[in-house]
């Protein structure tokens, strides 16, 4: 039972007959014409309960790009159905204003997602809602809200159906941007430039005939002597070699990064974007990618995607990830990359280099790792510290700069051990560790340390 | 040696990466999606549902409500108010009350000057306990208007000037040993000797028609007791409340004095003041007053105001019914990360640590001057400050201070040093 802004008009014009006859009883009748109109409204409303409706929603969207959500409702009540219609979604999911128009769906205002609708029995309509998701992960939708008014507007009926949706949003992956010239640096090296040139992988692909500009270094003579021409030997980077990239998802991977006023975004985000990226890379360079979102269990997990599958899967997967406020048990990540990984792999670990966590979970067991595998340690570090530590205005702003110098030369110093026990370490503002990342990677391929 | 030659049309289209493997939106919907008609509810289980969310807050109002009545249908109402005739403690006067009515006087409980004046007329008994405040002046003149017999107990002194005619007067005395009487007033010399305090004095002229009766002299000329019988009814005042309170009544002669004095008629009004009471007469607001609001509104003002504030009422209810329920949403956590550095900003401010602080900002400028100049970072501080010396051709006192100088010895002096160290990095150069 609701009623509209036209009952309180109606009950306002009231004021007319008060006018003519200055007396609570005309007050009292025309209370009573109003309610009888009310009723008889709500009586005469099509029943909310007696309306078909379906929604249908895209699997899946990419973070802040434009999806609709579409509701069909059927109007099955037998009586001529005059409602306003909410599709109700959570704020993350960027709902917009109703978007239908024609004679008998046209949108509503009042909030995100609501359409007026004039059915007459037994026929359909389309209800359109853009949604741009502003967060990963499962969006669920909430029900459908029919407010169905009577033929005078007065009053009707609402109900809230429990229809159900869901919207699963997968990870921006704003750092594909990056990927054509990396790819194009990863063709350079995979021996399809104009001239191989050594040093450029390690694997030993072929012989061919020396060609002015080639490394001399690379002739090889033996095989030289056996013809009549100068041959030298073409070298490509490894193939098949094993990546594993593990996402710390515990409690420093919760912390907001981003510039100062806005509210950040976690450093997961970023982790994630760099995971993809370097993904995307590796997956095309040829490589086996694995994926392991670890805190004190596993959290997602990719394993044996090849091909055009990788993406899709990865993306799958980490859509729902989220930061869990436990501290991360990195003697779990050993036990885990050692029984995923039996050979030689370049496992990257995409974390956060702060002083006192590191030292007390990483460190102790970063050598275990380094000693079979290559380890790259990739952190997010924070532009607001960035700027905190160029602050020199007033007094309080000097004391931040020096709280920042000082996390720096803790940070720094974190990194020198890490580097000793045998990691690389990457570190790089939220927009810039994806490139920095795949750049490593590539590097890491030419020097044929994978 | 690196690769100088560009790199030839690639020979495969450029890969567009894209996690959902496909457009930006996945079109595919797995499955045809339900479609729901109706909750799932008839009126009958809508009812149903009401019933059984409402059934044990109703049950528990309900209970309250009957143990509230039965309390009240058992235990007698008696109220805390000190002097009231229904108060049982030790500081009401339920005893003296009790007793009157069972010896078939009609006790008749007020609380405002205005009841009293509607209850008590000629040929009754009208009581006033100790006012916690005062009356108004028009207060006074409309108890004097009663025409009751009035029993004044500790009276203030504008109550006793006005109820009396300025015969009788308050002052101070202490009771000392309990003495006689000592007058001609029937309900004195039922009482015989009591210690009661003597706070009342004649203030009579001597020429007026009325002389006070006084009793229990304390010999300085004060008394407890005063009556004064005009024309057509007596006043009677006692300066010692505790000749009524429960607690007391029954020393002495208290309950000869209390029922003697209230006592005298069939009908008792007993008016407990209200501090809050300003009332005089019954029946307010007069006519008079509406009459005068009236004319300063339109005619038919009132109507209209009722159709304004039903048409309000609707309109609430249209804004308040909700389009469907909220949808929530777990949101993750809020933190800064540049958090933990504030923090220890303040922390370093509040324990004023100019000298940590300082060492901060030196070491991280010596961090990144050494890099810089291709030191490594193990050199100590002379290799530095000579490579800086060589670098800028500072003087070398200057530029050792300045890395490795004593802490700052204010915050002023902090603020300068990182000045400084960030105008001597500026001027490092790559050797």
């Amino acid at each position: 039972m609701v009623v509209t802004w036209r009952a309180a008009a109606l009950m306002g014009l009231g004021v007319i007959p008060v006018l003519f006859l200055p007396a609570n009883g005309t007050v009292l009748v025309w209370a009573a014409v109003v309610v009888l109109a009310c009723l008889a409204d709500v009586l005469l409303a099509a029943s909310p309960r007696r309306v078909a409706v379906q929604r249908r929603v895209p699997a899946s969207v990419r973070l802040r790009a434009e999806v609709t959500s579409e509701l069909v409702v059927r109007n099955v009540s037998g009586r001529r159905l005059r409602a306003v219609v909410r599709d109700a979604w959570g704020p993350s999911s960027g709902a917009g204003p109703g978007r239908g128009s024609g004679d008998r769906v046209r949108p509503a205002a009042g909030g995100p997602g609501r359409h007026h609708v004039d059915l007459p029995d037994g026929e359909a309509a389309r209800l359109p809602t853009t949604l741009v998701p502003t967060r990963r992960g499962d969006r669920a939708a909430g029900g459908v809200t029919v407010r169905s008014l009577g033929p005078l507007g007065l009053a009707g009926r609402q109900v809230t159906l429990p229809v159900p949706g869901r919207l699963r949003v997968l990870p921006e992956f704003a750092s594909r941007k990056h990927l054509p010239s990396r790819l194009a640096r990863l063709r350079e090296m995979d021996g399809r430039a104009a001239v191989q040139i050594r040093g450029e992988g390690t694997e030993f692909d072929s012989l061919r005939e020396y060609v002015v500009g080639d490394d001399v270094r690379s002739i090889d003579w033996r095989a030289t002597a056996r013809r009549r021409e100068v041959v030298v030997r073409t070298w490509r980077p490894e193939r098949d070699r094993r990546v594993l990239v593990v996402l710390d998802t515990g409690r420093t991977s919760a912390a907001r990064v981003g510039a100062a006023g806005s509210t950040g975004a976690p450093r997961l985000d970023a982790s994630i974007e760099a995971a993809l990226l370097l993904a995307a890379l590796a997956g095309h360079a040829g490589d086996r990618v694995e994926l392991l979102a670890f805190d004190r269990t596993v959290r997602a997990r990719v394993a044996g995607a090849a091909g055009p599958r990788l993406m899709p899967a990865l993306a799958e997967s980490l859509a729902t990830v989220e930061p869990v406020l436990l501290e991360t048990d990195w003697a779990g990540v050993v036990t885990q990359v050692r029984t995923r990984m039996t050979q030689r792999a370049l496992v990257v670990l995409l974390t956060t280099l702060d002083p006192a966590a590191v030292e007390n979970g990483l460190l102790p067991v970063v050598d275990q790792l380094a000693r079979d595998h290559t380890v790259v340690v990739a952190s997010v570090a924070d532009e607001e510290v960035a700027r905190l530590r160029a602050g020199r205005d007033t007094v309080a702003e000097v004391y931040d700069a020096a709280a920042a110098a000082r996390g720096d030369l803790e940070r720094t110093a974190v990194t020198t051990m890490l580097r000793r026990y045998g990691a690389d370490v990457v570190e790089a503002l939220p927009d810039d560790l994806a490139p920095r990342l795949a750049d490593e990677y590539l590097a890491l391929k030419a020097a044929g340390r994978l | 040696m690196t690769a100088p030659l560009p790199a030839p049309a690639a020979p495969h289209p450029a890969p567009v990466a894209s996690p959902s493997g496909g457009p930006a939106a996945t079109a595919a919907t797995a499955a045809e999606p339900p479609v729901v008609v109706g909750d799932d509810t008839t009126g009958r289980s809508r009812a149903g549902r009401t019933w059984r969310r409402l059934r044990w807050p109703l049950t528990v109002l309900a209970a309250v409500a009957l143990l509230v009545l039965f309390l009240a249908v058992v235990r007698p109402a008696t109220s805390a108010a000190p002097y009231a005739p229904d108060n049982p403690e030790s500081g009401g006067a339920m005893a003296v009350a009790e007793v009157l009515g069972d010896q078939g006087v009609r006790v008749t409980h007020v609380t405002s000057v205005a009841e009293a004046t509607a209850a008590a007329g000629p040929g009754d008994t009208l009581l006033i306990t100790p006012n916690p405040s005062f009356f108004a002046e028009d207060q006074i003149s409309a108890l004097n208007r009663t025409g009751a017999d009035l029993v004044l107990v500790q009276p203030d002194y504008s109550m006793l000037a006005g109820l009396t005619r300025g015969v009788v007067d308050s002052t101070y005395g202490e009771p000392a040993e309990p003495v006689e009487p000592q007058c001609d007033d029937p309900a004195a010399r039922a009482a015989g000797a009591m210690r009661l305090r003597p706070n009342l004095y004649d203030s009579s002229d001597g020429s007026g028609e009325a002389r006070p009766v006084l009793c229990w002299p304390d010999g300085n000329g004060a008394y407890a007791y005063a009556r004064l019988d005009l024309a057509d009814r007596s006043v009677t005042v006692v300066g010692d409340p505790t000749v009524i309170r429960n607690d007391s009544v029954l020393e002495d002669g208290n309950a000869a004095l209390a029922l003697w004095m209230l006592g005298q008629n069939e009908h008792l009004v007993w008016l407990v003041p209200d501090p809050m009471d300003t009332s005089t007469v019954a029946d307010e607001p007069t006519p008079s007053d509406r009459g005068q609001l009236d004319a300063l509104m339109p005619p038919g003002s009132a109507p209209v105001a009722l159709v304004v504030v039903l048409a309000g009422v609707l309109l609430a209810l249209w804004r308040v019914r909700r389009m469907g329920p909220l949808v929530v949403e777990d949101l993750p956590v809020l933190v800064r990360s540049a958090e933990a550095t504030r923090g220890r900003a303040r922390l370093y401010r509040a324990a004023r640590a100019r000298g940590h602080a300082a060492a901060g900002l030196r070491a991280a400028a010596a961090d990144r001057i050494a890099t810089r100049l291709g030191l490594a970072r193990s050199s100590d501080a002379n290799t530095v400050v000579d490579a800086v010396v060589t670098a800028t051709d500072r003087p070398k006192q200057q530029v050792a201070d300045l890395l490795y100088g004593p802490p700052p010895a204010d915050d002023a002096a902090l603020t300068e040093l990182a000045r400084r160290l960030d105008i001597l990095e500026s001027e490092v150069h790559r050797p």
